[in-house]
């Protein structure tokens, strides 16, 4: 990707960290941000190949890949302890890795309730834990959280999703309370329904019927939500903090 | 078995660059950070500072402090139930408090204390303490060879 307006951020030679930016909306975030000068670090579960060919084809940006399961908070400290050493500081962080579990409550496993809270709520307590005591001491750092439209507006068979991104919301709020007088902001985006292969299964169930709901009558692209993540990260976005940023085409209105 | 016993001299080697490290994170001059200044009535500390303040001094002093550490040491072997009923300590968590935090003098112990109001109490020595007892842990899980 290539956008030479997004290099007036203020973003060039930053260095951010962003979770779960192998595939779909993080990586179009990983693009954004590479293409804006940052120097981009992003953590995948398990699908390296996916991982490599986003390196591969952003060639002359300065994007690094490390595998990293949010879940483990060890392995959140020891990723920003490696980073650290090796850039001394970190500006942002997109707290974007996520799953979806969705069914109607009473089918619902015991473990499509866990691992939908464990990786998109603990994973994001986890990375942010390990990341913010380096900002505090910078006195400066931006924290973007990936939420949903789910956060705030019901939706059938999203009973676990939706508490993970509404306390992801909650999340947003308080810690922006926490660190705004160490010049650290904190804010989410939330997405409504993206072309993402991990809302395939949900734009499939709901056919059209989903286009109908939305204001603009269609589905977002990632890119659109990336350019969100962007402002939230820029310089523009300096007195923001504590802010739901809805990119969802009017879905929750309606 | 790590010595947790902590000398003046120890403390002393060590407190400049703690001083020095409390300095930054508070935006404050060096020479207000007093051994026995409290960091909160006399530096001003929020309870965010406590959090930059041990990220930076275990940086300074390359040693681990797990979060919440001086409170699970001045807890020592009393159970949370023996420590604190309903968010106020026990005579028998004041009596321990008071030994753990001997650099405190006794008339700065309220009663009751509150356990939201230990912090109040940790003054600059505390974490000196703190640094000393790390540095011993970490050479005790790291002999050096003979």
């Amino acid at each position: 990707m290539n956008n030479p307006a997004l290099t007036d951020g203020g973003l060039s030679g930053d260095i951010a960290v962003v979770t779960g930016g192998g595939r779909g909306i993080g990586r179009a975030i990983v693009e954004v941000l590479a293409a804006a000068g940052m120097e981009v670090v992003f953590t995948y579960r398990e699908n390296a190949a996916a991982a490599n060919e986003l390196i591969a084809s952003c060639p002359g940006a300065k994007i690094a890949a490390e595998m990293v399961d949010v879940r483990d908070a060890a392995a959140c400290s020891a990723f920003t302890d490696k980073l650290i050493e090796r850039t001394g500081r970190v500006d942002l962080l997109v707290n974007n890795a996520g799953v979806i579990r969705d069914n109607i409550l009473g089918l619902l496993q015991e473990d499509d309730v866990r691992v939908v809270l464990e990786t998109n709520v603990i994973g994001t307590f986890n990375m942010t834990r390990t990341i913010v005591p380096h900002m505090i001491s910078q006195r400066r750092g931006k924290i973007v959280n990936i939420s949903s439209v789910s956060g705030e507006k019901g939706g059938r068979g999203q009973t676990n999703y939706a508490a993970s991104k509404g306390a992801i919301n909650a999340l947003t709020r308080s810690l922006a309370v926490e660190l705004a007088s160490r010049k650290i902001t904190v804010n989410a985006v939330a997405p409504g329904v993206i072309e993402t292969e991990m809302s395939r299964a949900v734009r499939e169930r709901a056919g059209d019927a989903v286009t109908s709901r939305i204001l603009l009558r269609r589905i977002g692209r990632p890119e659109e939500v990336a350019y969100a993540v962007w402002f939230l990260s820029s310089k523009y976005a300096d007195y923001i903090t504590g802010q739901i940023l809805h990119v969802d085409g009017g879905f929750k209105m309606e | 078995m790590t010595n947790t016993i902590t000398t003046k001299d120890e403390i002393m080697a060590i407190f400049p660059k703690v001083a020095e490290t409390m300095a930054d994170a508070l935006g404050c001059d060096v020479e207000k950070v007093k051994l026995d200044a409290s960091l909160i009535d006399d530096l001003g500390a929020e309870s965010i500072d406590f959090l930059d303040i041990v990220f930076r001094l275990e940086r300074a002093f390359k040693v681990k402090i797990p979060r919440g550490k001086i409170l699970e040491e001045a807890r020592g072997n009393l159970s949370e139930s023996e420590f604190d009923k309903g968010g106020v300590v026990s005579d028998a968590g004041v009596e321990r408090l008071k030994s753990f935090l001997s650099e405190v003098p006794p008339e700065r112990f309220k009663s009751p204390l509150a356990v939201a109001d230990i912090p109040r109490l940790f003054t600059v020595e505390t974490f000196c303490k703190m640094v000393v007892r790390q540095q011993k842990a970490a050479a005790a899980s790291n002999p050096k060879p003979a």
